[in-house]
């Protein structure tokens, strides 16, 4: 059963990779890419990830997502032009990212993958778990972020805004 | 080779990484073949995802959260990485069409 619904999610995900980087216009992209967040939140819920799960599906897709489609809204519809200025620009990305994948397969040949630690796989990946953690051991880096999303707020706001000059 | 143990039935780890691998490498085609810088911004997003899940599978196999822990963290950069992106963006195309990101090389050395 699991191996089943592992499968099916892979191929919507690796379906909706395929429609992210070919359809002409971004806004199918944004749409394809919301459907390989779905699907990866799927197999989250595989691997016992049920807040990173939940996360996925309220901040991802749902927030950063729907942040994208306004933009895109915003902007007009716009539409890639014919071919660029670098020649041979498929056909060297292609060989690049087929190098890029065999070197990623052969260092999958290679893991040695460690015994797991003990878990209680019932507490595994539930808020709990994640709270106890994000809490206790990485409460600096937990506090950071604020300060990073912070920043990030501060700085669209101020790019966003509008010219003084232009008014 | 390890084999997970979900819901009765064995799914290899590796089987995670290498979808995982697969979503990185149609991210960074994305990346290097489309020039609307939109859909670029979108690949990142999908690289990012797919480093995700690399993060949980791992974490899932050693059955240690801290994996889960940094993916909650990449997310999180991967937020504000997107706000302060598409605020550039907006702010470019303000002044001007920038359809092509080859029309975006004023920049350059």
């Amino acid at each position: 059963m699991a191996i089943a619904v592992f499968f099916v999610a892979a191929a919507i995900a690796v379906l909706g990779g395929i429609g992210v980087i070919t359809f002409h216009q971004p806004i199918r992209s944004v749409l394809s890419l919301v459907l390989v967040m779905l699907a990866l939140s799927v197999i989250f819920l595989l691997l016992s990830a049920q807040f990173v799960f939940a996360v996925q599906i309220i901040v991802y897709a749902g927030a950063v997502m729907v942040l994208f489609l306004f933009v895109i809204t915003l902007l007009g519809p716009a539409r890639e032009l014919g071919r660029g200025r670098l020649r041979y620009q498929g056909w060297l990305s292609a060989v690049f990212v087929l190098v890029l994948l065999g070197l990623m397969w052969t260092m999958l040949q290679g893991v040695q993958y460690r015994q797991p630690d003990k878990a209680d796989l019932n507490f595994f990946g539930t808020v709990q778990a994640i709270a106890v953690g994000l809490f206790t051991t990485y409460l600096y880096p937990f506090e950071l972020t604020s300060i990073l999303l912070l920043v990030a707020a501060i700085g669209a706001i101020y790019l966003s805004r509008k010219h003084i000059d232009e008014l | 080779m390890s084999s997970l143990n979900i819901g009765g039935s064995q799914l290899d780890a590796s089987w995670f990484l290498l979808l995982s691998a697969v979503l990185f490498g149609l991210g960074a085609v994305g990346v290097l073949v489309r020039r609307n810088p939109l859909v670029i911004l979108i690949s990142i997003e999908l690289m990012l995802n797919a480093a995700n899940l690399t993060l949980v599978a791992f974490s899932r196999q050693l059955q240690n959260m801290e994996g889960q822990l940094f993916a909650l963290m990449s997310m999180t950069v991967a937020a504000a990485e997107a706000v302060v992106g598409l605020a550039i963006l907006v702010d470019i195309f303000r002044v001007r069409d920038a359809e092509d990101i080859d029309d975006l090389s004023e920049l350059r050395g």
